[in-house]
């Protein structure tokens, strides 16, 4: 059930919001031990939460769609009163004082918050298989990751333990899990979405988001949580549209199908999804433009430099107990301050001028369609894999095609457009100019309901 | 090639010069894609962060 058919249902008295939490708590109950998404369930809190919302629709007060509905976020937003891990020992006690500002405005929208889920250890990663708390599976196929770091709010979404998840997307982290696990999930606008309460990764480079069961979903959710917050630096006073796409209609649309970068070295079933979808935008009405773009690998690098500067200027006060990190944390963060502080000027002045070359692209076309990523879920563990006859490190190939809109801040959907025969879904990607949301949600409606997406997860 | 081990001594960074020397692969490969992108600046592309004096007194 999406969020729409369940929000119908509690207004037409079929189900309660307790019942829709109790049942959500079962599947938590039933799923948790194999999948590891939660890493706290707050229980009595939901239930509680869920009364409440049942009482007030019966006294005929409706805060709107997501009055009543299940949702979880990451391990990385501060929640009153919860405990916040940040998928790290370091913060193993860290309960904090107050919600992150998106997590508040869920709940002043009805949403019953039932926990918190897993992560990649920091969110620096992209496998979710966090040392220290347990690898998040994927609920497709448990030998398979998730991807990360939002691993566990994909596998929450898939698996239909909540409606809803909020994740956090850095490099592709939300993207990513999205991709791996068949659900939607959405990058914003950089600014579009307050990052307070939010642990840091890289100040400059993080972006908060959904991850839903549908298109519609997502836009759901991003009308509660969008808009300007004057104690985040980064919040944009753009204003705030209403994001849910009633028509999908793509006729005359300009659609970019990049004919550099984005297709090569792909998995061949992921590029045989990809490209059936972009066939069936065509056959929508929608015009398929090819189109030459930057140099993503330049963007690619220039945002690995950031990253890696801010990351370990995040986590640097941590590093004299070098124990407490993972293998694969600390080498980043190491790596982070072997760096130049010129290098990291240097990769914001090209931070600029690659997004004012990137956005003469938008003179040709009105978004851009291409993979998520060039490969399904690999098995928890797995070091490479094959991609156009070479071997590639998992996490470069893995956020080789998601990376370069973070740098740009440029709004991307995913969504799930087909199963590779191994059974594991194939993500698309959609990206649009700055504050375009409500287009790539467009395209993205349009998509489903032509008929584009996957069966409902098995598990 | 940089030695990051020894850059990683001299800045007196506290890694192990075994895990320093691991460090090379990645660095290595993002210095050669990094470094030709900065010959392309010139000194009035200023970097993609922003100071205002109002705003930073709020």
């Amino acid at each position: 059930m999406t969020i729409r058919e369940a929000a119908d249902a509690l207004r037409r008295r079929k189900v309660s919001a307790v019942e829709l939490t109790g049942a959500a708590l079962g599947r938590i109950e039933r799923g948790n031990p194999t999948l590891r998404a939660f890493l706290t369930v707050t229980a009595e809190e939901a239930l509680a939460q869920a009364r409440q919302a049942d009482s007030e629709l019966a006294a005929g007060k409706d805060r709107g769609p997501l009055h009543g509905i299940p949702m979880a976020s990451k391990d990385l937003f501060y929640t009153r009163g919860v405990l916040t891990t940040g998928g790290s020992p370091i913060y193993k006690n860290f309960v904090p004082d107050r919600d992150a500002e998106a997590v508040a405005r869920l709940k002043a929208a009805g949403a019953v918050m039932l926990g918190k889920l897993n992560l990649h250890e920091l969110a620096y990663g992209i496998t979710s298989a966090n040392p220290h708390f347990g690898a998040v599976a994927n609920p497709w196929n448990p030998k398979h990751s998730p991807g990360g770091s939002s691993g566990g709010s994909g596998a929450a979404v898939a698996a239909g333990m909540v409606y809803a998840a909020l994740g956090t997307d850095t490099g592709g982290s939300i993207r990513i899990p999205a991709s791996f696990c068949g659900t939607v999930g959405l990058k914003p606008t950089y600014g579009r979405v307050s990052r307070r309460g939010v642990m840091p990764l890289s100040w400059s480079l993080d972006h908060v988001g959904p991850l839903t069961a549908s298109v519609r979903d997502a836009a759901l959710v991003l009308n509660a949580i969008a808009g300007h917050d004057p104690a985040d630096r980064s919040s944009s006073r753009h204003p705030v549209v209403d994001f849910m796409p009633e028509e999908s209609d793509v006729r005359g649309l300009r659609v970019g199908f990049p004919e550099n970068f984005f297709f090569e070295r792909l998995d061949v079933e992921v590029e045989l999804a990809v490209r059936g979808a972009i066939a069936r935008l065509e056959s929508l009405g929608a015009a398929i433009k090819p189109i030459k773009l930057p140099d993503m690998a330049a963007l690619n690098a220039v945002g690995r430099i950031i990253l890696l500067c801010e990351a370990s200027a995040v986590m640097e006060p941590h590093l004299a107990n070098r124990s407490q990190f993972g293998p694969d944390v600390l080498a980043l963060l190491d790596q982070g301050r072997l760096l130049p502080a010129t290098d990291y000027i240097h990769a914001q002045r090209l931070r600029r001028q690659m997004v004012h070359q990137f956005s003469q692209v938008w003179s040709d076309v009105d978004c851009l369609v291409t993979p998520t990523t060039p490969n399904t879920a690999p098995r928890i563990g797995e070091q490479t894999v094959k991609l156009g006859g070479r071997d590639e490190d998992v996490r470069l190939a893995t956020t080789r095609l998601v990376r370069s809109l973070n740098l740009l801040g440029l709004p991307a959907l995913s969504l799930p457009c087909g199963l590779s025969a191994a059974g594991l879904p194939v993500g698309l990607q959609i990206v649009a100019p700055a504050f375009e949301e409500a287009l790539v949600l467009r395209v993205g409606a349009a998509l489903e309901d032509g008929g584009i997406g996957i069966p409902r997860c098995p598990f | 090639m940089k030695d990051w081990s020894a850059i990683a001594k001299a800045a007196g960074l506290d890694i192990p010069a075994k895990e320093a020397a691991r460090h090379s692969q990645p660095l290595d490969g993002l210095e050669e894609a990094f470094r030709p992108l900065v010959k392309s600046l010139t000194p009035e592309m200023e970097p993609a962060a922003v100071f205002d004096a109002v705003e930073e007194q709020a």
